[in-house]
């Protein structure tokens, strides 16, 4: 039978009437996540393994989850744990397409890219009322342009940390604690049949894991004061490279080094080879005293140069300006900031509390000298280019090492770039 | 089909087309800049870089691979003992993650416990720094993609094998040609339509090469192994320069374009 003008308008309508109907019911449940008062908000957390120990960090994150919710009815908090690796590309994508989680684990080097871009919303309420409880580092690395981005949850740091049995081998006593004790000992543990420092100079490592806080110590800077340029490829940049290349070229640092990103487990110095580490966390320390024994791990303090610096920054929880639920996530962030989860996180973390008036006690000797480090601690330099500056340097520091180029052509190749992406910020 | 095409192919690449005439940014802020993004590849020293090293690997990679197909192919085409379980194996690495293939193999090359410093160590050579020697790091890296793809061209050249008739093969050997004389003037013909497909999709593969880079070497050293599309991914999701990034993925779309239009002038011409 023909089909009549009336039966195909039918079946052409049905669906798409359905396909309405079902549209707008959909965007009904999307209004019920941003929603009227009398319903339940939904805000997401994406977190990352800052609690190193899965059965740990479950615990704690579905306890926080509870108390939460129980203290603030009317709001779901979903947890979804993230790995550290390519964050920032996460992220990025997930703010570019306006989506991604409500509130959202940042440190102090991530934070200005996102606000340039709009990205965050300030929390400078969430945190006032506490402003002078915290760490003085704390707040300030969390700050962009006067305001505040993200509230501190930890703290962490980095230090020295020695294989005990290679130093006792290479006939060393005292560990290196200088940049000329370290020169003065890489022959004696090169002679032992060991490299001396270990060092990531893969691309995709972090440089405030490795040259910057070399940087620091010879008293230097990353960018200029206004942000605008860098200063790196200055003297004590220079003298910071120089330093490096010395150790490289004496077979004090592995080789490896070139492909080495920032995992203990996997790094020489994890597997024994290497001497001692200068930017080690209380993690690491668990790790390394898991595969030599406790009694073989020594922490020190951080590297001195000309200055005597580590590297440390506070953990902040920040909240995506694109959020439907904005005084939900701020009120997860109140939350998270009270001295009882700060405690709970340090506890289980081995990081420290941000807060000067919650001291987590510790119970490891190795985590107690890490809170030694804390004075020295730098916690970077932020800018909104500070990653892609990292990765533009990475590569002529292994052309410097490598000896493609001297320190000084290296570093200038690398500034010129950088002021040249500088340059290209909006 | 053509909807779906259309939807997750063409305007794709529409949209990419059209991002790269703008600056567009993280923030969803954007301006025209026209072809800005392109006069400013042009000049970027890092493109150039990324391209010479893109060049140099898909030289590297693509004879390797298709040698490697080819010659494994010929050999599974004379087995008739356990084809199937030859074939299986030879294809296996084919279906590992290209990551999980990149870790295992870059222990294998590591310069103080790697596998082939020992084996060499036994004969006095090394230790040899495969993956941080600018020379060889791009050979390492094709031999891990070669090893994890080749099965797949493998696979298709041994069914272009299987597909020559045999009476032409009987009567070479009736005239008294031998074995490489058939391979060259009758096989190797009449594979010339597969060959070509097998040509062109490792020339893509090759020119798309970033996951083993990555994972290997970190685009290093000194961005010896620093390819275009991880150029490309550093400038979307490192520099959030998006406008940026569709220009370089234009670009290099163009350039495998007109390489497969040589590759089947040059050898999927018709005779």
């Amino acid at each position: 039978m023909k089909p009549t003008l009336q039966s195909t308008v039918r079946r052409i309508a049905a669906p798409l009437t359905a396909l309405v109907l079902a549209a707008a019911l959909g965007s009904c449940g999307d209004n019920s996540g941003g929603g009227s008062s009398s319903e339940t908000k939904s805000i997401t957390l994406w977190m990352y393994p800052v609690i190193g120990d899965q059965a740990a960090s479950d615990t704690y994150w579905q306890k926080v989850e509870k108390d939460f919710e129980a203290a603030n009815s009317g709001i779901d908090l979903k947890l979804e744990m993230q790995p550290w690796a390519n964050r920032d590309e996460k992220i990025a994508a997930a703010f570019a397409g306006k989506k991604g989680p409500d509130v959202v684990l940042m440190i102090p080097d991530q934070l200005p890219q996102y606000v340039n871009n709009g990205s965050l919303e300030p929390v400078d309420d969430v945190v006032a009322q506490d402003k002078d409880k915290f760490l003085p580092a704390a707040i300030p690395g969390l700050t962009v342009d006067g305001k505040v981005y993200a509230a501190p949850i930890y703290h962490t740091v980095t230090s020295t940390m020695f294989n005990k049995t290679i130093l006792t081998k290479a006939g060393i006593g005292k560990p290196p604690e200088t940049w000329d004790e370290i020169k003065a000992a890489a022959p004696k543990i090169k002679a032992a049949g060991f490299s001396t420092l270990d060092y990531s100079a893969s691309p995709e490592a972090s440089l405030n894991l490795n040259f910057y806080p070399l940087l620091w110590q010879a008293g230097g800077k990353v960018f200029a004061d206004d942000g605008k340029t860098v200063a790196f490829n200055q003297a004590p940049g220079l003298e910071a490279l120089t330093f490096l290349k010395t150790l490289w070229d004496e077979g004090a640092i592995p080789k490896t080094a070139l492909t080495n990103g920032n995992v203990v487990a996997d790094q020489p110095f994890g597997k024994g080879q290497v001497a001692m580490a200068m930017t080690s966390t209380p993690a690491d320390a668990g790790t390394v005293a898991k595969t030599w024994g406790a009694a073989n791990v020594e922490v020190g303090t951080p590297l001195t140069g000309k200055k005597q610096v580590g590297f440390g920054l506070p953990g902040g929880l920040a909240v995506n300006a694109a959020s439907e639920n904005v005084d939900a996530a701020k009120k997860f962030l109140s939350f998270m900031i009270q001295p009882a989860q700060l405690e709970d996180l340090s506890k289980a973390s081995g990081f420290y509390t941000p807060r000067t008036d919650v001291k987590a006690p510790v119970t490891d000797p190795a985590v107690a000298k890490f809170a030694d480090a804390l004075q020295y601690a730098v916690p970077g330099e932020p800018n909104a280019a500070a990653r892609q500056v990292m990765s533009l340097l990475s590569a002529e520091i292994q052309a410097a090492l490598t000896g493609k180029k001297t320190p000084q052509q290296a570093l200038d190749d690398a500034a010129e770039q950088a002021n040249d992406l500088l340059s290209r910020q909006r | 089909m053509l909807l779906l095409f259309l939807v997750f192919r063409i305007l794709p690449v529409i949209g990419a087309a059209l991002l790269s005439l703008t600056d567009y940014r993280l923030s969803g802020r954007w301006t025209f800049i026209a072809l800005d993004n392109y006069t400013r590849l042009l000049t970027d020293s890092l493109f150039h870089q990324a391209l010479g090293v893109t060049l140099t690997y898909t030289v590297i990679f693509v004879p390797l691979t298709v040698l490697l197909s080819l010659g494994t192919a010929v050999l599974l085409h004379q087995v008739v003992w356990r084809r199937g379980f030859f074939r299986g194996v030879f294809f296996l690495p084919y279906v590992t993650s290209i990551v999980l293939a990149a870790v295992i193999w870059k222990w294998i090359y590591d310069v103080q416990d790697g596998l082939l410093n020992a084996v060499l160590g036994l004969v006095s050579i090394g230790p040899v720094d495969f993956l941080g020697e600018s020379n060889l790091v791009l050979p390492s890296i094709a031999v891990t993609s070669a090893w994890k793809g080749f099965g797949y061209s493998m696979l298709i050249l041994l069914s272009g094998l299987q597909a020559v008739p045999r009476s032409y093969l009987e009567a070479a050997m009736i005239d008294g040609a031998g074995a490489w004389q058939r391979f060259r003037y009758i096989v190797l013909p009449q594979l010339r339509p597969v060959l070509f497909f097998v040509l062109v999709i490792e020339t893509i593969g090759a020119f798309q090469v970033f996951d083993a880079m990555y994972v290997m070497t970190g685009g290093g050293p000194v961005r010896s192994s620093y390819s275009l599309v991880y150029f490309l991914y550093d400038s979307g999701f490192k520099y959030f320069d998006f406008g940026y990034a569709s220009a370089i993925g234009l670009v290099l779309f163009a350039i495998v374009l007109i390489v497969s239009l040589v590759q089947r002038r040059l050898v999927g011409r018709e005779d």
